[in-house]
């Protein structure tokens, strides 16, 4: 089964991403934080990561340039989510890594189908 | 001595008023009459004591009789007159005295105008750096979106969903319901702050209440320059009531304001503070010498040289962190400095960041024309314990470039020449300087 970690500080955002992406078939995590998240990869690396870049404790920018840094999660694709939707943010998320970009109001269907493209990859 | 073309006509035209011939006026005043015919002609300077009597004897206070109001009125229509939009009418500086003599209430009209259109101005640029940099701004969109996100991502599951089970249909209905009314939260908060902005009502942080509160007293206050000053009593109970100041923490942030400013009254007493400064020329450092006080509060206690008829130069005052955060600001009527930073990165506050120790000066020329002498220099705050980072704060005087040559800064400036000036804006938001190297956005107010 494929796995997905998602972290993102909004609880009804997890809420709803969790019940789609497990209804579609993958397996959920969540982190709350962003260094929740380095220690949820670092313990069981999943196939694909959901991550907001407005998190606590340690933002998404930070937690995807350390992910892409890191030799053992660096193949890691990452589906960037926000509320900023600045075309420098997403410029800058995307020369650090991020393989999708999102902004917020997204849809469901967009996730779902980006997370399942890059699990195939 | 008073310029007698301006009291002349004022006295006969009061006497006239009064029903006291020429004659009798100036047996009262012990002259003759054909010397006060000379003095109403405006053949005959007059000041001192004989101005004194006249006042009197006519039952008028000296200064309504010596011309302030009208040498007020016409130094207003000159500078009305230098605004550089107004530059290609080629104005008569002379028809102004004319103007104030012959119709000095459309002079006086003229000039309001002019200072609401500086004022609008003002909001336009407080208005739009607050749209730009606002923190609550930032923070209210970005809850919004996340609402927004929260409530898409429940009602595609609601609607797409034949099948869905009992929990997890209520689960998402209880979302949709919780995240509306947080939404609807956020837009009547965000309407809010529009609502006030427009009506100018919304001071911002209580910082910035404390600033508008000060700013509104022309950062001088005559109670606390007296000896045995305190800011307890009338001063208290106007912090209590002042609009200005809409919350405790800014009426708090405004009664340690008003603390500083009587210990540095203390410290700099106004009389020989201002003697000491004229005498220097301003020099901060021989000041903060001279009164044993640091460069921070012999700043700030030249921008307090506000005493009406004894005024010194009018100075602004900017304080920046490395960040570009502003701390402290007191802004010149045509100056109009930054709340949240953002001010144009050419500015010496900002410069001064480079050269620790060293006094930055810069003749800033804005795109309207306008010119200003920067004064700024890297101070460095208590410094905290090892390893955390050294506190270093760059602070910035500004006055007119019209009064710099009376400062030692101006000294070696050629304050004429428009090659020396180094071409500013205010911040890119609102500067047309399109073809600026050190532009960081494109400009959104009227070019």
């Amino acid at each position: 089964m494929t796995r997905v970690l998602i972290a993102e500080d909004d609880q009804n955002i997890v809420a709803a991403l969790s019940f789609v992406l497990g209804r579609d078939g993958f397996e959920v995590s969540v982190a709350l934080d962003g260094d929740e998240a380095l220690r949820a990869l670092r313990a069981a690396a999943p196939d694909v990561m959901v991550l907001d870049l407005m998190l606590p404790k340690r933002n998404g920018f930070e937690v995807l340039k350390l992910v892409k840094a890191d030799p053992a999660l660096g193949a890691l694709p990452v589906v960037v989510l926000t509320a900023k939707g600045q075309p420098q943010d997403r410029r800058l998320a995307e020369q650090i890594g991020a393989d999708a970009f999102m902004t917020k109001p997204f849809s469901n269907t967009d996730v779902v189908e980006a997370v399942r493209r890059l699990a195939r990859r | 001595m008073i310029s007698a073309p301006l009291v002349g006509p004022k006295i006969r035209d009061r006497r006239r008023a009064l029903g006291i011939t020429q004659t009798g006026l100036s047996a009262e005043l012990g002259i003759s009459a054909s010397y006060l015919n000379l003095i109403e002609a405006g053949k005959r300077n007059i000041g001192g004591s004989l101005l004194k009597r006249i006042a009197e004897a006519l039952g008028l206070a000296v200064d309504e009789l010596d011309g302030a109001a009208e040498r007020r009125l016409l130094g207003n229509l000159a500078e009305l007159a230098a605004e550089p939009l107004l530059a290609g009418l080629r104005l008569d500086p002379g028809a102004a005295a004319d103007l104030a003599g012959r119709h000095p209430a459309w002079a006086r009209a003229l000039v309001t105008l002019h200072r609401a259109w500086l004022e609008r101005g003002r909001a336009v640029n407080a208005l739009t750096d607050r749209l730009h940099q606002d923190p609550f701004l930032a923070d209210a969109v970005h809850d919004l979106l996340t609402r927004a996100a929260a409530i898409r991502s429940s009602a595609e599951i609601l609607e797409g969903a034949d099948g869905l089970a009992a929990d997890p249909q209520r689960r998402f209905v209880s979302i949709v319901g919780s995240e509306s009314r947080r939404l609807a939260d956020v837009a009547q908060a965000l309407a809010g702050f529009f609502d006030s902005a427009r009506t100018g009502t919304r001071p911002g942080s209580p910082a910035d209440e404390v600033e508008d509160f000060l700013f509104d007293h022309g950062n001088y206050f005559p109670a606390l320059e007296q000896a045995g000053a305190s800011v307890d009593g009338p001063l208290a109970a106007e912090l209590e009531a002042s609009p200005l100041l809409t919350s405790d923490a800014a009426r708090r942030g405004a009664r340690g304001a008003l603390e500083r400013y009587l210990a540095a009254a203390m410290l700099m007493p106004y009389e020989a503070f201002l003697g000491a400064a004229r005498r220097l020329r301003y020099d901060v450092d021989a000041l903060a010498l001279e009164f044993g006080a640091d460069l921070e509060q012999v700043c700030h206690r030249l921008v307090t040289l506000r005493r009406p008829g004894s005024e010194g130069i009018a100075f602004g005052l900017m304080r920046a962190d490395a960040s570009g955060f502003t701390s402290s600001r007191a802004p010149l009527p045509r100056l109009p400095l930054p709340r949240h930073g953002g001010a144009c990165p050419l500015w010496a506050v900002y410069q001064a960041q480079h050269s620790p120790g060293a006094i930055v000066r810069q003749l800033a020329e804005f795109p309207d024309g306008e010119r200003f002498l920067f004064v700024a220099r890297l101070l460095e705050k208590r410094a905290p314990a090892f390893p955390m980072p050294r506190r270093l704060v760059s602070l910035m005087l500004a006055c007119d470039a019209l009064v710099a040559d009376q400062t030692v800064y101006g000294e070696g400036l050629d304050l004429a020449s428009a090659a020396r000036a180094t071409p500013v804006g205010a911040n890119c938001r609102v500067c047309v300087r399109t073809e600026c190297a050190y532009r960081q956005e494109d400009p959104v107010v009227g070019a």
